[in-house]
């Protein structure tokens, strides 16, 4: 038995394959939470509509465009929907791939609209 | 502060929604207080403070059109780039949930912007071996 009162002998085999680079992940995150990203390339599928409420017809793929800092100092993965551009926010995974989540996080740096050198007088 | 990126040519979107009487000049942002007035530099849609990057949450699913009944405060929670490099703040409403991306403006606080653009990169929890790797 589980530490939560289930058989462990149940395992949660579930998998989705990612709609972009057709990765076949398994829908249950290392952690235990449910998935709702692809841990390879980081992309997502519309399936939940945030403004109404309940399951989005949308279904089409979901890009990543930039990492948010909570409060408390976990990183989301915010990503937007390539067909109706519906935002949302989702918590990273320990075995999501680091490397993009830096390239996202140091993307805004590599391209700013004003001069960083002035900052170093601050 | 901000420059001019001559390689970005990409036009405002069109205005679908109509404001019914004469357009206010002026508002007070809910975060600082501060009178910001309505016409900024690169920009016809003002809709965050230029000081603290606050914006109140009045659009529904189109920009302009005043639909939501939430009029809740919106902060900014991150920094995102677009492919031609124009950033976008993504705002989070506080009583809501919802989010929205918005243009910055020419007159934005760049310290301000700078800041939530290195959040990331101040955690302590940064994927430091990703880049050892390299």
């Amino acid at each position: 038995m589980a530490a939560n009162g289930k058989p462990r002998s149940i395992v949660n085999t579930e998998t989705f394959p990612c709609v972009r680079c057709g990765l076949t992940v398994t829908a249950t995150a290392p952690d235990g939470s449910r998935r709702n990203h692809c841990p390879s390339c980081l992309h997502s599928q519309h399936v939940l509509d945030r403004v109404e409420g309940g399951p989005s017809e949308c279904r089409s793929r979901m890009i990543p465009i930039s990492i948010a800092v909570l409060r408390t100092g976990d990183w989301m993965i915010i990503h937007r929907c390539t067909r109706c551009g519906e935002l949302t926010s989702n918590p990273i995974c320990g075995d999501d791939n680091q490397l993009i989540l830096m390239r996202m996080a140091v993307r805004p740096l590599a391209q700013p609209p004003f001069p960083l050198e002035a900052f170093g007088d601050l | 502060m901000p420059r001019k990126n001559p390689a970005r040519e990409r036009p405002q979107r069109r205005k679908t929604t109509h404001h019914h009487g004469e357009p206010a000049d002026a508002f007070r942002c809910v975060g600082c207080r501060l009178d910001v007035p309505m016409i900024a530099p690169g920009t016809a849609h003002r809709n965050h403070c230029p000081h603290c990057l606050t914006s109140l949450h009045v659009d529904h699913r189109i920009p302009g059109d005043r639909r939501a009944g939430c009029r809740g405060r919106m902060a900014a929670l991150s920094v995102t780039v677009r492919p031609d490099g124009e950033w976008l703040i993504i705002h989070h409403c506080q009583s809501c949930g919802e989010l929205s991306a918005n243009r910055i403006a020419g007159d934005d606080n760049a310290l301000a912007l700078l800041r939530i653009a290195m959040r990331p990169l101040s955690d302590s929890r940064l994927p430091v071996n990703a880049l050892l790797a390299l």
